[in-house]
């Protein structure tokens, strides 16, 4: 078995001469190019990392001089897991982005940079997962987070996109604050970057405060509430293949960390488990509150993703509570749900992100308003969306279903042995799960009918029509990939039995046969899924023998009376959710804009009205905060006066102090 | 099988019997019991209109609902007998089969263009969306309660526990006879007679549809109401033997019809505004039965 070290430089060889030929490629070819490259990394990293899902950790240490010291670099089931997830979601992205592009006339420069970023894009995201040491995976994931944002950008004509960017890039670095707090914290008590550091500190000092630091840097990049602002406003503006990786792969890498650090906790698990799922719920039905009532598509997918960090974080939550409680099975039905969830919405987020960017690419409008009746110019993204659509809201006979039945289970044996407080918040845990599937219900019902439904509501520039086989392909495969989780998750349910092995929790056993009472539920439940695509078949069939004779008419739908085409009466996404938003007004702000009727106004002139729907944190307490801060900091406005001479002046004070401070002994 | 086949029969009579209810009320003789299955048989043999908008979601959806009914009828039990598929947790997976069918209902209902129709998507979506957590809570409550988490085992078990049980039996069929209105859409919530699209939940979704697939949809109708009735019967037979048990299941059933048949002659549907708070204050009462759970179970003490 090859190395790990060669693994490591081949990758990033490849990275390289890839980024030289690329230059010299013609731009027909260029697109093909980055394919295979990606393609290639991710067979090389996915073979490395294969073997760990099943106990064979892989390490090897970086000798990176005397500052970083020995950078431990390590693959085991739980970054494997995410490696794997990484790759596979990157390669169809990287499929489907090649014939994305196609569409822009692009300049050859812009399209290099794009396809170089993703490369690098792709392997910082495989280092974030192997790397065993504070500051190593810090430039990591600093690395990760600019080059997503400069993918974000790729349309940077337009001022929102950057805007967007900007956004994003700050909330990134408001992250790494966070981590490097984190890490800088433990680094102090135990004098080592290195993640091993964490069991020396977990050890001896308070869990619950460096976790929570953790848990909010992580948070940011996961998008749980309220970090969760730049989510809605990054992912419309990024080209649609990346608004899938992103959403596919990007935020679960701060679920990755979240994890990462779980595993070196000592104590406090029942409190912080608690504190997460309270989180969560909370995220969850926030996230697809909005999601329900946006009417740009890739905003409501962005909120949807929101979502399903919380349905994870459930996961989370639970699985340390049952480490708390010292119940094995909840531990397993926890973490085990939420890893196998971070797979499903992986899958099937980036599907809708692709099919929503193939509307987008043929329509060129991400509004929902806009748009109808493109089931019969596109059938085939309009099935590949109503796939993807039934399975995020986790309906069977798809595999949302799995993931979150196991959650859901969870939570019920969770409420076997605990405490007053602990049954009351699982069993509202219990009933929010409940009504984010509802929700998510309404709002996929609403996306879809509206966009692909129906009549189309304004005449389109030219005719829409169904996008290239490149396009299509990718989403095909992770179709076949979500029926393989949905009809045989006994294979993975196996493999993450072995992650969670590997998580080595004392005082703690895993007995297998925890494993096995619930694997074969979760077996059962897919058999029962084939019952129930048979049942639906055979109606289908006996009812396409009783109405073979029949003699049917087509005719205009039921108008009343009125036979005309009334394409601007149907009912529109808008309408669609406005009950809910009415209802929870005080959360989901509705803004309108519009001028009353005057008195005497007798004969009606055109007029406008315009309502959007404002992100309840972030106008109530983000931009407020925001406003304050840009106060404050207008009174400091003197220091950065443009002026060079200035600038040198605070360097030589500087240097001065530091001199002065050295001489005093104050730093070493 | 048994609780299939009980649940069968039973959807034959239960709409006969509801509109049998209602006419005496009004004074009027009123139609056969059988009625209702022959106005499908005829639905079933006509030929069908198809609007000029609709696309193949529209043909599939009634069959999908359809199954999505049977299947979830497979999960319910009978008593000792457990229903065709039973296991840990069958009672999400019933939940979640019902979605799939309401999830085709209502972009049927979208794909025809129609005005009408994405009300009623949006409304029906809207409504069972807020019961969901009435179900949830209740069932995670009697879980709770007996410690069991399939449908069989917690309706068995939930006879063994003191007198009191039957207290939260009393609010549990409240609650589950309340969600069988909102899915069935009828009073209080949605009224099935009225003749104005404005105002209609259900048959506003359905009003393109015809022929074959109109009957398929009256006939989902009566087993969902057959199949909540067997979910509340089973809240009382537990182990008690099937002498007894089979004739008690059809005086429930009995009891049930007659009840809403009584609810939609002295009742007017509620304002529709009104309703959403109606159906959320339902997980008051869910969340009243997991009070009582706790009390039994002696948490508070």
């Amino acid at each position: 078995m090859i190395g790990l070290e060669y693994i490591i430089y081949a990758t990033i060889g490849i990275c390289l001469s890839f980024s030289i030929i690329l230059l010299y490629t013609p731009l027909k070819f260029k697109a093909n190019l980055a394919v295979y490259a990606v393609l290639v990394n991710a067979l090389l990293t996915s073979w490395v990392s294969f073997p760990a899902l099943y106990g064979n950790i892989v390490e090897y240490a970086i000798n990176a001089g005397s500052i970083l010291g020995n950078i431990a670099v390590r693959i085991d089931g739980l970054s494997a897991w995410f490696i794997l997830i990484i790759n596979f979601t990157s390669v169809t992205g990287i499929i489907y982005g090649s014939g994305y592009l196609k569409a822009y006339n692009s300049t050859s420069s812009k399209i290099n940079l794009h396809l170089i970023l993703y490369n690098i894009f792709h392997l910082s995201m495989i280092w974030v997962c192997m790397l065993q040491h504070g500051l190593a995976f810090l430039i990591a994931w600093e690395i990760m987070s600019l080059s997503s944002m400069l993918l974000v950008i790729f349309d940077h004509h337009n001022p929102k996109t950057i805007k967007a960017g900007i956004n994003y890039l700050v909330q990134m670095h408001i992250s790494v604050v966070f981590l490097s707090i984190g890490f800088i914290w433990v680094y102090f008590q135990t004098d080592s970057f290195s993640f091993d550091a964490f069991h020396t500190f977990f050890a001896g000092n308070s869990n619950i405060w460096l976790f929570l630091i953790f848990f909010c840097g992580f948070g940011f990049k996961a998008g749980f509430i309220p970090f969760h602002s730049w989510l809605p406003h990054a992912h419309p503006a990024a080209p649609s293949h990346i608004s899938g990786v992103m959403s596919g792969v990007i935020v679960k890498m701060g679920i990755y960390g979240i994890f990462r650090i779980i595993t070196y906790l000592k104590t406090d698990f029942l409190l912080l488990g608690e504190i997460i799922v309270t989180v969560s719920v909370i995220t969850g039905l926030y996230g697809i509150l909005n999601a329900a009532v946006h009417r740009d598509f890739k905003r409501m997918l962005a909120f949807c993703t929101i979502e399903n960090i919380g349905i994870i974080g459930i996961g989370i939550g639970i699985g340390m509570m049952g480490i708390g409680n010292g119940s094995a099975m909840l531990f397993y039905l926890g973490f085990g749900g939420a890893l196998l969830h971070v797979l499903n919405h992986s899958l099937f987020k980036s599907l809708l992100f692709y099919a929503a960017g193939s509307v987008y690419q043929q329509t060129h409008t991400r509004n929902m308003e806009k748009l109808g009746g493109l089931i019969k110019h596109m059938p085939k993204t309009a099935v590949i969306f109503l796939i993807g659509a039934i399975a995020i809201g986790g309906i069977p006979p798809f595999n949302g279903f799995v993931s979150e039945f196991i959650i859901y289970s969870g939570l019920l044996e969770g409420m076997k042995s605990s405490s007053l407080s602990q049954l009351s918040l699982l069993i509202l845990s219990f009933a929010g799960l409940s009504i984010i599937g509802g929700i998510s219900i309404l709002a996929f019902t609403k996306s879809f009918g509206t966009i692909f439904l129906g009549h189309e509501r304004e005449k389109p520039d030219h005719q829409p029509k169904e996008v290239s086989m490149r396009m299509l392909f990718p989403q095909y495969i992770i179709i076949v990939v979500m029926l393989i989780v949905a009809f045989f998750p006994q294979i993975f349910l196996f493999t993450i039995s072995n992650i969670l092995r590997q998580m080595i929790i004392p005082p703690f056993r895993l007995e297998s046969s925890v494993f096995n009472i619930y694997s074969s539920i979760i077996t059962n439940i897919s058999i029962y899924s084939v019952l129930f695509i048979g049942i639906i078949v055979i109606s289908w069939k006996i009812r396409a023998y009783i109405v073979r004779r029949n003699s049917d008419s087509i005719q205009a739908t039921w108008g009343c009376g009125y036979n005309g085409i009334a394409q601007k009466a149907q009912y529109t996404g808008k309408s669609f959710s406005k009950p809910l938003s009415k209802i929870l007004n005080f959360l989901l702000i509705e803004q309108k804009q519009y001028t009353e009727l005057q008195e005497g106004e007798i004969f009606p002139v055109k007029r406008k009205y315009a309502s959007t729907y404002f992100d309840f944190f972030e106008h109530l307490f983000i931009k407020p905060f925001i406003r304050r801060l840009l106060y404050a900091f207008n009174y400091f406005k003197f220091i950065q006066n443009g002026r060079i001479q200035s600038y040198v002046i605070y360097g030589i004070v500087f240097i001065i102090a530091i001199f002065v401070l050295t001489v005093l002994n104050i730093i070493q | 099988m048994l609780s299939l086949i009980l649940q069968l029969i039973a959807a034959i009579f239960f709409t006969g019997i509801i509109i049998r209810t209602k006419s005496i009320f009004s004074g009027r003789k009123g139609p056969g019991i059988l009625q209702p299955i022959k106005d499908v048989i005829r639905l079933f043999k006509k030929s069908a209109v198809y609007s000029e908008t609709t696309s193949f979601i529209f043909q599939i959806a009634p069959t999908v609902y359809f199954s999505s009914v049977i299947m979830a009828m497979l999960v319910i039990p009978f008593g000792q007998s457990k229903g065709i598929i039973s296991f840990n947790g069958d009672f999400i997976f019933f939940a979640y089969v019902l979605a799939l069918g309401k999830f085709f209902s209502i972009i049927s209902a979208m794909d025809t263009g129609s005005s009408f129709e994405g009300m009623g998507a949006s409304r029906e979506a809207l409504y069972s969306m807020f019961a969901e957590p009435a179900f949830f809570i209740l069932m995670g409550s009697l879980a709770l309660l007996t410690g069991h988490t399939s449908f069989q085992e917690i309706f068995s078990a939930l006879h063994i526990g003191s007198y009191i049980t039957y207290a939260l039996a009393i609010l549990a069929t409240f609650v589950l006879l309340m969600i069988a209105m909102i899915e069935n859409s009828r009073m209080p919530i949605d009224d099935p007679k009225t003749h104005l699209e404005l105002t209609m939940i259900h048959e506003v979704m359905i009003l393109d549809n015809s022929g074959f697939d109109l009957g398929l949809i009256l006939t989902t109708g009566y087993l969902k109401f057959a199949m909540y009735g067997a979910l509340i019967v089973n809240l009382y037979i537990g182990v008690i033997p099937y002498g007894f048990t089979i004739p008690l299941f059809f005086i429930i059933q009995f009891l049930m019809a007659f009840m809403i048949g009584t609810i939609e002659s002295f009742m007017a549907r509620f304002r529709m505004g009104h309703n959403a708070q109606f159906i959320f204050a339902l997980t008051s009462v869910s969340l009243l039965i997991f009070f009582g759970a706790l009390l039994i179970l002696g948490k508070f003490l």
